[in-house]
């Protein structure tokens, strides 16, 4: 079977003029599309959320997004030396990792956590499956749960953006490090969600600091307007389907909607969930991963509607400020699942016999 | 060639040294479902031998040596004046077909007279002409019905008369407002004409495809694994209704058909009336040969024609078309047949016109899983390759499934016989 289906198959001195004739399965001609050119794709969209940090996190940012890049890069190689595969790297895949592990890392992590966090991600998340395409988890999430787990304080060290006004004294303070930073506004929601605190003066005043990014967080997802410009340049070039973004997004909506509606004092505004922490990177960038996602349009309907959700829970009732990685990291597990669920029945109906 | 069909092959009729006319039948058989061959040319007979085929790999052929004084057919029909379906009886018409030796000449070659014979049991009321171009790069349904107008409207009534039809469609696809003009006039012109309809399609692929077709049309679907017939429909490719119209009304069998030579290695590209049975070779010796560029050949279309390794196939009645595609055209990638992983795009599930997931089903038969394909209905595949054309990982899922669909029947064979 093998041997009729890989194309390359035979050439043939048959002609003159005919040296170098192939013979494969049809069809001949193909779009010129692959996978490289996918992830290239993700890449570019990534680079207004990349310009967004390195804006607000200087030097940091740029630090970050290389060492995340190089490790994830090199851990695959490597990997592909020891398990005397053919070299990977030339479809993008671990580039595209390492951005999403970076932007999704408080800014002023030291760099040997971030080569730790790259190699787990690519090493543990992906090549012990088999590499690309094998995979069941997100790996930039797994690299970044790794790192939480393990490294808790540093990851919840949320540093000022350097653009920042110094004035805004109520939510920056000096902690032990001796860096200048700030809680998260999810931080704060949470706060405010367990000390019954006001939520809504806070909400207001961070609304548009969101929207620009300036505001502490990681160093990805800051950003509204960087998030949405990338997002939409994949939904235009169509390498990311709507139903995913759209699912997540209006999940979270409504969960956030459901909660400001039963008590508007504690918790923060619906909008306010959506433009602040991880939701709309990884509506556009995390959840879109389409090995980890399923494969129907029923099926990520599905998806985006439980990574919406699980989000909102872990926000709203969870311990934690924000819940966007552990809930893609649940999605991503019962994929497999969602596929089995939803079948497509061929277009004449099933086959009666 | 002597299975140029599906269904049973044709027994030769004649022997080695044996002098054949123009037109003289060659081979038959006695099966419902198959399709007598004649010969294009008065020749001697060389040989009876196996030669290369397109589709079956090797098949008997009758290899005729032409006499020097061949006679050029002219190509088309001339009705002389008004034509008047009336004079034929349905019967009569199933016959000529049948004897005419006509299969569908849009790629599949379902002999003609079965399709059009009506079935006492499942009336047929529907009947759908095919002028949708099967594949890009074709154009030989286009050209016949600009030239043969008034053949193909003949053909039409003849066909409609065999099979009952009440209502008759003539589709073609929008980006031929000529073809779309030229048969609604000669329609107009001839009268009559009131229950047939030429029908303008969207230009896509796959819409030449009769499933396609008639989800298109008539808004139903064919049932999986059914044929047309199970909904009272029947689908002719404009040139086999061309051929019925000069197999009922001159009599003349099925010899010549109309070929689309193209690709960009091409010296001289068009559409040319070839006797069958020509080589491959002749054929494109006869267009001037083909540039040193040339990568692949291909009889049919770019999408779901068979690259062939030996210039010595002959055109078949079902060929369509012969492709020389240069590198360029085929795609680097492709071309080196480099295959990645499946990064479950989901692309190939959103271009299947027939709803199903094709990687599941690749992966599946990639992994000798055929129970598992089956239940992701493998056998509803109609192989268009729209799959294989859009997968980023130039992963050639079409090649699987059809591999899928040649085991899964072998199997089936298997225990059949064995069940016995």
């Amino acid at each position: 079977m093998k041997r009729i289906c890989r194309s390359g198959i035979r050439t043939l001195r048959y002609h003159k003029m005919l040296k170098d004739i192939r013979v494969s399965c049809a069809p001949h001609i193909s779009q010129p599309l692959s996978t490289r050119s996918v992830m290239i794709d993700v890449i570019i969209g990534l680079v207004p959320a990349m310009a967004a940090a390195g804006y607000y996190f200087r030097i940091h940012a740029a630090i970050l997004i290389a060492t995340c890049v190089i490790t994830c890069v090199a851990t695959e190689g490597l990997c592909n030396l020891i398990r005397k595969k053919p070299n990977s790297l030339d479809d993008f895949s671990a580039v595209v990792t390492g951005i999403v592990l970076a932007l999704s890392l408080p800014p002023k992590l030291p760099v040997w956590t971030a080569v730790v966090g790259g190699v787990f991600s690519i090493a543990i998340g992906k090549m012990v499956f088999g590499g690309l395409g094998a995979n069941i988890f997100n790996p930039a999430m797994i690299g970044r749960a790794f790192l939480t787990a393990s490294f808790g304080v540093m990851m919840t060290s949320w540093t000022v953006p350097a653009t920042m006004d110094p004035a805004m004294p109520a939510i920056a303070q000096e902690n032990a490090l001796n860096a200048r930073t700030q809680a998260t506004p999810l931080a704060w929601s949470k706060l405010a969600i367990k000390n019954k605190l006001g939520a809504d003066i806070y909400s207001e005043q961070q609304f548009k600091a969101a929207v620009t990014g300036e505001v502490g967080g990681c160093l990805g997802e800051t950003s509204v307007i960087a998030i949405l410009i990338g997002g939409l340049y994949l939904l235009v070039r169509r390498t990311i389907d709507l139903h995913i973004p759209a699912a997540v997004l209006a999940a979270a909506f409504v969960f956030g909607g459901i909660a400001y509606l039963i008590d508007s004092y504690v918790y923060v505004q619906p909008f306010f969930h959506l433009s602040t922490g991880g939701l709309l990177l990884c509506a556009f960038f995390i959840a879109t991963d389409p090995v980890t996602a399923p494969l129907t349009r029923r099926g990520m309907w599905l998806f985006g509607i439980g990574v919406g959700t699980v989000t909102m829970l872990i926000r709203i009732v969870g311990e934690y400020p924000e819940g966007v990685m552990y809930s893609v990291l649940l999605m991503n597990a019962v994929t497999p699942l969602i596929d089995r669920l939803f079948k497509r029945i061929p277009a004449g109906g099933k086959p009666s016999v | 060639m002597l299975s140029q069909h599906l269904g049973a092959v044709c027994k030769p009729l004649v022997k080695k040294a044996d002098t054949v006319q123009a037109g003289q039948k060659i081979g038959d058989r006695d099966a419902f479902v198959s399709a007598p061959v004649h010969s294009p040319i008065s020749g001697k007979v060389k040989e009876i031998a196996l030669r290369s085929h397109a589709v079956l790999g090797r098949s008997p052929a009758i290899v005729i040596e032409a006499l020097p004084d061949n006679p050029t057919k002219r190509s088309g029909l001339d009705l002389g004046g008004d034509f008047d379906e009336s004079r034929y009886s349905a019967e009569q018409i199933c016959q000529a077909v049948r004897e005419a030796g006509i299969v569908g000449m849009g790629g599949a070659g379902f002999p003609t007279r079965v399709k059009i014979e009506p079935d006492p049991q499942v009336p047929k009321e529907t009947l759908i002409i095919n002028g949708c171009e099967c594949e890009p790069y074709i154009t030989c349904d286009y050209r016949i019905m600009l030239e043969w107008t008034d053949q193909i409207v003949a053909g039409v009534k003849l066909a409609g008369k065999a099979s009952g039809c009440s209502q008759v469609f003539i589709a073609i696809e929008d980006n031929k407002p000529k073809a779309i003009e030229a048969i609604s006039a000669a329609l107009s012109k001839s009268g009559n004409g009131d229950n047939i309809r030429v029908v303008p399609m969207k230009t896509k692929y796959p819409q030449g495809g009769e499933r396609q077709l008639i989800r298109a049309i008539l808004k139903r679907n064919v049932p999986t694994g059914g044929i047309p017939p199970m909904i009272g429909a029947v689908v002719l490719n404009v040139a086999t209704v061309a051929a019925i119209a000069e197999a009922v009304v001159s009599g003349s069998p099925l010899t010549h058909r109309v070929v689309t030579v193209t690709g960009e290695a091409v010296a001289r590209p068009g559409n040319y009336y070839v006797p069958i049975g020509t080589s491959v070779e002749d054929l494109i010796e006869f267009c001037g040969g083909v540039t040193e560029l040339s990568a692949k050949i291909v009889l049919g279309g770019p999408m779901m024609g068979i690259a062939i390794a030996d210039l010595g196939t002959p055109i078949t009645k079902t060929t369509n078309a012969v492709t020389v595609l240069t590198k360029e055209q085929i795609g680097r990638a492709k071309f080196a047949g480099r295959q990645t992983a499946c990064i479950r795009c989901g692309r190939c599930l959103q271009v299947c016109p027939e709803n199903l997931i094709p990687t599941k089903i690749a992966h599946a038969v990639k992994h000798n899983l055929l129970d598992v394909a089956e239940r992701n209905y493998i056998n509803a595949c109609i192989q268009c390759g729209c799959c294989s054309y859009v997968c980023p990982a130039n992963i050639e899922l079409t090649g699987y499934i059809k591999t899928g669909k040649l085991f899964l029947a072998r199997q089936k064979k298997k225990m059949a016989e064995s069940s016995v």
